[in-house]
């Protein structure tokens, strides 16, 4: 009865968000105070009932109820309970429900968080965002039930992909999908604006620390996903530029173009059309990104048609979200008018640049990842885009984005002048280009001209942030959180950067085979095999690597690699892992060769932590900007 | 408490949440959006003055970019629609009424449809069509291969499909993942002693044994190693086990009538005893008239040599036939009476069977398993001691 409930739960919540859409819409049409300030009332309704639903979904799991075919298809009674939770967004419909969950989430912070909005601009924003949360709580009640019951109710249930049982799986999704989901918040405050016909300072100041929340939110899902591939599949990679991780890419560099153009746009009312399309695009994408993915189309080409309803119901949904937006968009653009002149020689030229690299980069990834499915689809072969051509056509697009990101925040507001910016900054090239030509001449014959562009890049970034801080600890008052939010993110780029160019270049991989007790030795680190020991665990068996890990003759750790099989049947590799911050010496167990010998994957990969760490700055700038104190302000205070 | 009341308890409380906020409003922002685009041009324009001070605007720029504010604040305020709902009216009392009847029937209307599907297959499980039954459970042992009692369903369905050889295959991979099911190994030593023309030799035996073997008292199992037994020319060995058989089955079991016959005619095979007056059965007037059209491709000369077997078998259980009449197509005159003359075993006479299916199979081979190509049709489920006429359609 429970899953039932649970069903029943979901339908209420659509009718409370038809509710919320329709009473307060009227309200604002004839004036009725009353209706008009139901939206919020009806929005809690929503978010009640869906966490209902999906407390009752999580509630199956735990119980091992196998007449859910959910549930079914998805755990079994061996699964520990944390990765019975977990498996609630394990596959497709659960996850679409945590889409709902979070998207009605968002929705009840910013019905409660955003007490400097007028109630009228709150009421249209709320109207919007239910609009959105209608789409997808039909795509779930009509395509993709989770409560969906089995005829035939088996004993035992299938399996949670093992690929999936990791802590990485707990925490990556909701992150995720906090950060697509978040994109659709700075996406309603602008759709509301576009009807409204008020383009104002008041949802350009008020979308913005939502639009940077949502961004950090995104980053730390793509860190986290990154970080979880790198551990978790056994290949020791980071990124892997796969259609499933472009598909957050994409909104990802849009969002970044967002938060740069909302600041110009709030700060001096210019870009307002960027800002438009940025928000509009964002959203977009990340629509796009769950029609990627949640489709099928991303397998392949014909799974799309194996399960049409899927498919044509977010893409139906996906082209009235673009098409209505845009429509919108030219029917309100004679409002964008501004008034505000600069030269190009100045800070919001620099802005400007900015956008165009990071949608020039967006598109790069966009053509990349849909260019081979489009072919597929229309039966024009099979090509396959991976790293090299992302390598080649990104990284010079992002090359300058980076010099520029760190001139640009010397640069003056409307107009500047080169030589005053050439003096500002001039030391500071000095030591960039001595620094670059220290460490070239310090490799030796190791030099690398990308290793030696990314430290160029790195300190590039460092010491201009560096002396931009100091500079505005020399002025009068505290620096505001936005410009020390700035500052770290930056930085993080930095660190981002060089871990990703350094490990790259630098790292060493060997997959080889061992003997008892033989010895490997990769950049001084020396690699002992010790042997196999036997694994037990909740819901597989395997074998475990023993490899004992010296460096200049003393043991620094001894890492245990595991080969799992799991119940049913499926193999999997566990990784071992001695992480520091200058370098991980990774291991995977590969198969047994007979006479106690194993093939291992022995790997050094220097400065690999450097890269989720920039994630994590990022993200903390992100934070600390969002939380500026001009945010908390309230309206009478500011005057 | 049951889905009904949770429903009904679930639909009170959104009702009492709607109805409270629609007499209680919340208390609106005090502020509007005039007032608060003016209280953002002031915050720009004081932190227009920041920049100036961090230098990150020249005097000359600040003054330009100070008008500008005042500037597209005058234009916001241009814009600016006036409030309209700021004011408290009456809520007529069909309007509460209308939205709790909408949220009630709405909300119970979208779950029945949405469920209506399920019920349709709920209700279509009780008589599914044979088709439909095998669809069904493929599907399902396509997403749980390792469901030992699915692949024993669908073997069964494939027998009375009289698709012999995938119901063997559905058995064996039962057998393979379940060994020690009786009622699997019992029928998939029957479907295999139907593919061997009612053989119980070979791989038969060893699978009545196995079963006999996890339970010695299994009716079913010492039914069928009767026939083993019978099979190996032991009529003596036949006769104990199908009396075992006898004296664990059920008072009013329909098969002990079944057995009884058996044993009576074993008997009479041993011991050349006739059976009394009272035992013998009277002749039998029922029969099954079944009427065989055909299409017009199948007229055609080419299929004039092909056979045409028409039997009826019984609707549950074993689909070997009961009755059956073997022609030749180009000597079919439309229509066939079976009797219990027609009967394949004696001691399951036509007219010793109720509910039967009709069927005509039309095959190059004449085959006994049907095979691909075959073109076949089933009647609905009809009563024998109705007389009954049925008609097929053969395309």
């Amino acid at each position: 009865m429970l899953p039932e409930i649970g069903h029943f739960a979901l339908i209420l919540a659509l009718m409370a968000t038809a509710l919320q859409v329709v009473l307060p819409g009227v309200g604002l049409w004839r004036g009725n105070f009353a209706l008009t300030q139901l939206s919020r009332p009806l929005l809690w309704m929503q978010f009640f009932w869906i966490a209902v639903s999906f407390a009752l979904l999580m509630n199956a799991f735990l119980v091992d109820d196998f007449s859910v075919k959910y549930v079914a298809s998805n755990s079994n009674t061996q699964l520990p309970s944390l990765f019975k939770m977990s498996a609630v967004w394990g596959a497709h419909e659960g996850s679409l429900l945590l889409w709902a969950l979070i998207l009605s989430a968002w929705s009840v912070a910013v019905s409660i968080f955003s007490k400097r909005l007028p109630s009228e601009v709150l009421n249209h924003i709320l109207i919007i965002l239910g609009l959105i949360s209608i789409g997808f709580l039909l795509f779930l009640l009509l395509t993709s039930n989770p409560f969906e019951r089995l005829d035939i109710v088996p004993v035992q249930g299938r399996e949670l992909n093992p690929l999936l049982q990791d802590f990485g799986l707990i925490i990556h999704p909701p992150m995720l999908y906090m950060g697509y989901v978040g994109m659709a918040i700075p996406f309603a405050f602008v759709l509301s604006s576009l009807i409204r016909g008020q383009l104002d300072s008041t949802w350009l100041r008020w979308s913005r620390p939502w639009t940077l929340i949502a961004w950090a939110f995104l980053t730390f899902g793509i860190t986290l996903g990154s970080w979880w591939a790198y551990y978790e599949l056994g290949w020791g990679g980071w990124w892997f530029w796969d259609p499933v991780e472009n598909a957050s890419f994409m909104p990802w560099l849009v969002a970044t173009a967002l938060v740069h153009s909302l600041s110009v746009s709030e700060k001096r009312g210019a870009f307002k059309h960027w800002t438009v399309l940025l928000a509009i695009s964002g959203f977009s994408l990340s629509l796009l990104g769950t029609f990627l993915v949640r489709s099928g189309i991303l397998t392949s080409v014909h799974s799309f048609a194996a399960d049409p309803d899927r498919g044509l119901f977010i893409l139906v949904f996906l082209v009235i979200v673009v098409g209505g937006s845009l429509g919108l968009y030219a029917w309100r653009a004679h409002l964008m008018r501004s008034n505000h002149q600069f030269a190009p020689f100045s800070r919001e030229s620099g802005l400007l640049i900015n956008n165009i690299l990071l949608v020039a980069a967006m598109l790069s990834v966009f053509l990349g990842t849909l260019y081979p499915l489009l072919l597929d689809s229309l039966g024009l072969g099979k090509i396959s885009v991976g790293a090299p051509y992302f390598d080649a056509v990104f990284i010079p697009i992002m090359i300058p984005a980076v010099l520029a990101m760190a001139v640009g925040a010397f640069l003056r507001w409307k107009k500047d002048s080169i030589s005053r910016v050439v003096d500002a900054i001039i030391h500071i090239v000095f030591v960039v280009f001595t620094l670059t030509l220290i460490t070239f001449l310090a490799m030796g014959d190791d030099s690398n001209i990308f290793v030696l562009l990314a430290i160029f890049l790195f300190a590039w970034i460092v010491l201009h942030s560096s002396l931009l801080l100091v500079q505005r600890l020399r002025q009068k008052g505290k620096p505001n959180m936005a410009f020390l939010g700035m500052i770290v993110a930056h930085i993080g780029i930095a660190v981002f950067l060089l871990g990703a160019t350094v490990t790259t270049q630098y790292g060493v991989e060997k997959d080889i085979k061992m003997s008892l007790n033989e010895t490997v030795e990769i950049e001084g680190y020396a690699f002992t095999f010790r042997g196999v020991e036997g694994l037990n665990g909740a819901n597989y068996t395997g074998n475990k690597g023993v490899i004992d890990v010296a460096y200049q003759g003393e043991k620094i750790a001894t890492l245990r690699p595991e080969k799992r099989q799991y119940v049913t049947g499926m193999p999997m590799t566990e990784a071992a892992i001695d992480p520091s911050l200058y370098r991980d010496i990774y291991v995977a167990l590969g198969e047994s060769l007979g006479e106690g010998a194993w093939s291992l994957r022995l790997y050094y990969k220097p400065l690999i932590r450097w890269i989720w760490l920039g994630g994590l700055f990022i993200v903390f700038g992100a934070l600390l900007a969002a939380f500026d104190r001009r945010y908390r302000l309230k309206v009478r205070t500011g005057v | 408490m049951n889905f009904y009341l949770w429903v009904a308890l679930m639909l009170f409380v959104s009702a009492l949440w709607l109805i409270w906020f629609l007499y209680r409003p919340l208390k609106a922002n005090t502020f509007n959006l005039e007032k608060s685009n003016i209280a953002l041009g002031r915050q720009k324009q004081a932190e227009l003055k920041q920049d100036l001070q961090a230098d990150l605007i020249d005097e000359q720029a600040f003054k330009q970019a100070n008008d500008e504010i005042a500037q597209t604040l005058a234009m916001e305020m241009e814009h600016t629609i006036g409030v309209t709902a700021s004011t408290q009216k009456n809520i007529p009392l069909w309007l509460p009424v209308l939205i709790v009847v909408f949220l009630a029937s709405a909300s119970w209307g979208v779950y029945q449809s949405l469920t209506s599907q399920s019920i349709v297959s709920a209700k279509s499980e009780t008589a599914p069509t044979l088709t439909q039954s095998i669809s069904k459970i493929r599907q399902h042992v396509a997403e749980r291969p390792d469901d030992a009692e699915a692949w024993r369903m669908l073997g069964l369905a494939l027998f009375e499909f009289n698709d012999v050889k995938k119901s063997l295959e559905a058995y064996q991979r039962s057998y393979e993942l379940e060994p020690k099911n009786i009622a699997m190994l019992v029928e998939y030593a029957s479907t295999l002693a139907s593919a061997q023309n009612n053989q119980f030799t070979g791989r038969v035996s060893t699978l009545v044994r196995e079963a006999l073997e996890i339970d010695e008292n299994a009716p079913d199992a010492l039914y069928l190693a009767g026939w083993v037994a019978v099979n190996a020319q032991q009529l003596g060995l036949a006769q104990k086990l199908w009396q075992k058989a006898l004296s664990l089955l059920p008072e009013g079991q329909p098969d002990k009538a079944i057995l009884q016959q058996m044993l009576g005619k074993l008997s009479q095979v041993q011991g050349g005893t006739k059976s009394t007056p009272s035992q013998e059965e009277p002749a039998s007037k029922l029969q099954v008239t079944i009427k065989v059209a055909l299409s017009d491709r199948l007229r055609q000369a080419e299929f004039s040599d092909h056979y045409l077997m028409i039997y009826v078998k019984a609707a549950r259980g074993r689909p070997m036939p009961i009755a059956i009449q073997k022609i030749k197509l180009k000597d079919f005159t439309g229509v066939v009476t079976l009797t219990d003359a027609n009967s394949v075993m004696p001691s399951k006479k036509l007219s010793q069977s109720s509910k039967v299916l009709g069927v005509a199979r039309l095959s190059k081979s004449g085959s006994a398993m049907r095979q691909a190509g075959d073109i076949e049709a089933l009647s609905q489920v009809i009563d024998v001691r109705d007389n009954p006429t049925i008609e097929l359609l053969l395309k």
